[in-house]
């Protein structure tokens, strides 16, 4: 009756059950030890809108896992399990009812088709705030399978990236800055003969054009480990304005901060970073002290 | 930091907002206020060039990173899983091992009862 075929291992896999995602719509439940693994061959609607899930033994599942399932040409995937109907026409016929009721699997294809372009930006932030390749990953996938979750509540055409933008930074403040691998702070020497520098000489507005010559010969690794020195809350206010470009209010929003509180961790991360990159081309050779006005 | 010249705006308070003007904040009088002093006062102007590089620089140097491709799929898997265990678990489903194989029984919260068959 059913077919499905593991594409990859040119194999068929004879699923023990088939329902289909219509009926079975509810609550959610444990996982179980069964297959969980559906690919379909493209995101549209039209292939979503079959509605049909394959639940197999965990035996076939550990094949089906590894490869793209689809029915076999000569056999529809699922047929007698919903009656005269199609699957597609009684997923209409659903539609008609309830109308603001999105199913899973075009809930998943607005999440693929919207939400997945902007995980390279995510990460870029989250390598910011957690500043390592190992937590960033983390906190990115934990962002993503939040707002995943949390996606029927996503207005569209509200601002998706401010939206995810939120998650991330409640993520990583509300719970994951307290098991981080890597501890809060850790100034490196050379940091704090910067800081030592500075407190000397009050450079902070010395800053000439020689100077910003000098930045900008400095390496993207030492702006971004600059950047990493800030404390939290004044890196990702100035991450967000600088580098994402987002507007104080939008800033404000993600943070979950009055605007006025936005602009004085801008004000207050902006002048300390200014600060410790002058230190750093100073340290490097690229600025002599004679050019530094004080 | 001023040219010592009489300004509609004090440099004080020009400085004050150059971030704000930097970053389009402001409303259009004040924009266009500031903006007249930036054309007569040098030392303004010479700071808001400083700020603007700044952040050109920090836009230029701190973003960009890619995502690995491995995270990238590891959700499109997750994601599938997940929306498979929702389409799902609104069934009853229970699992048992026997000696023929593994045993999936499903039935939909429904009447009809999806019967399973061994693997």
């Amino acid at each position: 009756m059913i077919r499905l075929r593991n594409v990859s291992a040119g194999q068929d896999v004879t699923p023990a059950v088939v329902v289909t995602a219509q009926q079975c719509r509810q609550t959610p439940r444990s996982s179980l030890g069964l297959l969980v693994d559906w690919r379909v061959p493209s995101t549209t609607n039209a292939d979503l809108g079959m509605g049909v899930v394959g639940i197999m033994s965990a035996d076939s599942a550990g094949i089906a896992r590894s490869g793209q399932l689809e029915p076999s040409p000569e056999e529809t995937l699922v047929e007698s399990n919903v009656g005269e109907q199609t699957p597609a026409v009684e997923s209409k016929v659903e539609d008609q009812t309830s109308v603001t009721e999105e199913t899973p699997e075009e809930r998943t294809a607005r999440f693929e088709r919207d939400a997945m372009p902007l995980l390279d930006q995510l990460y870029a932030a989250a390598l910011r705030m957690t500043r390592n390749p190992a937590d960033a990953e983390d906190l990115v996938q934990e962002t993503y399978l939040r707002a995943y979750g949390a996606f029927d509540s996503f207005r569209e055409g509200t601002n998706l990236r401010a939206w995810l933008y939120r998650i991330l930074t409640n993520t990583y403040i509300n719970g994951y800055r307290k098991r981080q691998r890597q501890p809060v702070a850790q100034p490196s020497e050379e940091i704090t003969d910067w800081q030592l520098a500075q407190a000397a000489q009050h450079t902070s507005s010395g800053l000439r054009s020689a100077e910003m010559d000098a930045l900008d010969r400095l390496p993207d690794t030492d702006v971004k480990e600059a950047l990493s020195q800030l404390p939290d809350e004044f890196r990702m206010a100035v991450y967000l304005a600088d580098v994402e470009g987002f507007a104080y209010k939008e800033i404000a929003e993600i943070m979950g901060t009055p605007i006025g509180t936005v602009m004085s961790r801008l004000h207050r991360g902006r002048k300390q970073l200014r600060d410790m990159l002058t230190g750093v081309a100073r340290e490097r050779g690229f600025l002599r002290d004679a050019e530094v006005a004080s | 930091m001023s040219c010592g010249k009489p300004h509609e705006t004090n440099c004080h308070q020009v400085l004050a907002e150059l971030w704000m003007f930097l970053d389009n904040e402001c409303n259009r009088e004040r924009r266009e206020l500031l903006q007249r002093h930036l054309d007569e006062c040098g030392p303004c102007l010479e700071e808001y060039g400083l700020e603007e590089h700044l952040k050109a620089l920090l836009a230029r140097k701190c973003g960009g990173d890619h995502a690995p491709d491995a995270l990238k799929q590891r959700l499109r898997d997750s994601i599938r899983e997940i929306m498979i265990r929702q389409a799902v678990l609104g069934a009853e489903v229970t699992v048992h091992q026997t000696e023929d194989g593994t045993i999936v029984e499903v039935s939909s919260v429904e009447s009809h009862a999806w019967l399973s068959t061994e693997s």
